[in-house]
């Protein structure tokens, strides 16, 4: 499988620190920053900077290409740039392009919410699993992968996360097909155990991070077999947010049943509200506030009709808590997640 | 319903599959066909692809690990050069929904059904349908009956799918992935049909 870059050599990112110090370089240089800069004058909005980015990258390639710095350059000495240049600008805008609107939060908070249920009660077969493709020790390694997707700022090392969580999937398939003399299958049997290995691992801030890499990763590279890997997480994730009796081969009843003993276990842990959300145990330290047990998520079984002007009220501060929270929860994910020197030394390309 | 056959597989006439990619500086005459497969779990639409990929599938070969996404290049008479980048689908009935997110923005589409399944072929005209709906304007779609070296088991016959096929605007053709049987002359017949670039 072909990671996100060519294998041959991975881009070196002080190599590409390195030339852009040099006087010859002052050019580009300047134009980076007066790009970055000019985002300054606008309020973040995920879309339009994706747009910004992808097209600066755009101009730049050829700027890069068209420099004497790069005169005689391979195209991957070009591209190894390229990789630079997008991680350079993205790790800069990282704090006001990455899920920093309300509405994705919210996804983010209900997806995650949504797995911590599932993660309860679906098991292999609601996914049409085979038996002898059980293996939960690989199954963990892809979960594994996959939960290190927020270690990383850049698009092309979070997309490495996934592409190293569906090579664990099929190097299993592989495997048990040559030792079982068995036909190599397809997407029918990879796209169930991506989903259930994305219910295992409830990857932090799942939707935001699909998101940050369709907008952010170059369009030049999202394309073939990491394009198709790619869309395959997202159709996990749609799957999940629109689980139902149905996909999962049960009656309505006992689906109703299943979700509503999880809420019940999931508001019974509360003494550690971390393990639901998959998140580090940083989240302990709101936990004082959370812990009002009973008290905890009220209003989740009435109905909107039925809510007093007063209810809307406190709800809405409720809301307002709820976000501010998990933007501090998030800022703390960050501030937590690998430093530069450590980031690059820990990429290894498959 | 395995595809494993030790039958080689067969070279047909005027084909030749390259294994290699080839540069991203492709010349004009080459094109770059995203192709989806869509069918009922079962019909062996992973075998297709196998066979035509690797003709005589080779287990030990690590080139590409997965069997879910592979791509192929292949070199038409006329040295038009087209690599098929091969997106399968899951063909079971709860992932059914997701399939958009897959067929959006091909320029193919292979949907197969097994000739001694009259469900599958049901199925097959349920994908038909959508891609009308949802698929891309202009995309060139293929009905493939697999499974025809199961000939004593058919229960879907071959008049019925071409009459059907040819109703749809559709080419139609009968594969064995077990024998290699039409699988070349399938992905031939789709590279032909596949708009060539206007400038060139």
């Amino acid at each position: 499988m072909e990671s996100p870059t060519s294998t041959a050599s991975r881009p070196d990112f002080y190599d590409f620190l390195d030339r852009m110090r040099r006087p010859a370089a002052a050019d580009l240089f300047r134009s980076i920053k007066s790009f970055l800069v000019s985002f300054s004058f606008h309020a973040p909005n995920a879309e339009e900077d994706g747009s910004k980015v992808q097209a600066f990258l755009a101009e730049m390639e050829s700027a890069i290409r068209d420099h004497p710095l790069w005169a005689n350059a391979t195209d991957q000495e070009i591209d190894h740039a390229l990789e630079g240049l997008e991680k350079y600008v993205i790790t800069k805008l990282f704090d006001r392009t990455f899920g920093t609107s309300t509405e994705d939060a919210v996804t983010d908070m209900d997806i995650s919410e949504k797995i911590g249920l599932l993660q309860q009660f679906v098991k292999p077969h609601h996914l049409d699993i085979p038996k002898v493709l059980h293996n939960e020790a690989s199954w963990l390694l892809a979960v594994k992968e996959l939960q290190k997707i927020n270690s990383f700022k850049a698009p092309r090392e979070k997309l490495l996360c996934i592409m190293n969580c569906c090579q664990v999937i099929n190097n299993l398939l592989l495997n048990i097909s040559m030792s079982n003399d068995r036909t190599l299958s397809g997407a029918d049997e990879f796209l169930p155990i991506l989903i259930y290995v994305t219910i295992k691992a409830n990857p932090p801030q799942l939707h935001s991070n699909l998101k940050f890499i369709q907008l952010f990763r170059r369009e030049t590279k999202l394309i073939s077999e990491v394009e198709y890997y790619l869309t395959n997480l997202i159709s996990a994730k749609m799957f999940i947010i629109d689980v139902s009796a149905h996909s999962l081969s049960m009656e309505e009843s006992e689906f109703q049943k299943h979700m509503e003993s999880a809420r019940l276990a999931t508001q019974v842990s509360v003494a550690s509200p971390s393990s639901s959300q998959g998140l580090p145990t940083s989240a302990r330290a709101n936990q004082e506030e959370t812990d009002m047990a009973g008290s905890r998520f009220p209003f989740m079984d009435s109905e909107t009709e039925s809510l007093t002007p007063g209810e809307v009220k406190q709800l809405h501060d409720l809301y307002k808590r709820v976000v501010t929270r998990y933007t501090l929860l998030s800022e703390a994910l960050r501030k937590s997640s690998i430093d530069e020197d450590q980031l690059l030394n820990s990429v290894h390309d498959p | 319903m395995g595809c494993s056959s030790s039958v080689p597989a067969r070279n047909t006439g005027g084909l030749n599959t390259i294994s290699n990619d080839s540069s991203p500086d492709a010349s004009s005459k080459d094109l770059r066909a995203k192709l989806v497969l869509l069918g009922d779990s079962g019909v062996g639409k992973s075998c297709i692809v196998l066979r035509f990929v690797r003709g005589q599938f080779d287990p030990t070969s690590k080139v590409t690990v997965g069997a879910s996404f592979l791509s192929q290049t292949l070199a038409l008479e006329d040295s038009t050069i087209v690599k098929f980048e091969i997106w399968d689908t899951a063909g079971q009935e709860r992932y059914a929904a997701l399939a958009p997110l897959y067929y959006r923005g091909a320029a193919a589409a292979i949907v197969v059904y097994d000739i001694t399944s009259p469900e599958s072929f049901s199925k097959a005209q349920y994908w038909v349908k959508e891609l009308q709906k949802h698929g891309s304007p202009g995309i060139v779609m293929v009905l493939v009956g697999n499974k025809a070296d199961l000939h004593d088991n058919r229960s879907v016959s071959s008049q019925d799918a071409q009459d059907y096929a040819e109703k749809n605007n559709m080419f139609f053709i009968e594969t064995s992935a077990k024998t290699a049987d039409n699988i070349n002359q399938l992905f031939e017949e789709i590279a032909k049909r596949l708009p060539r670039p206007t400038a060139s």
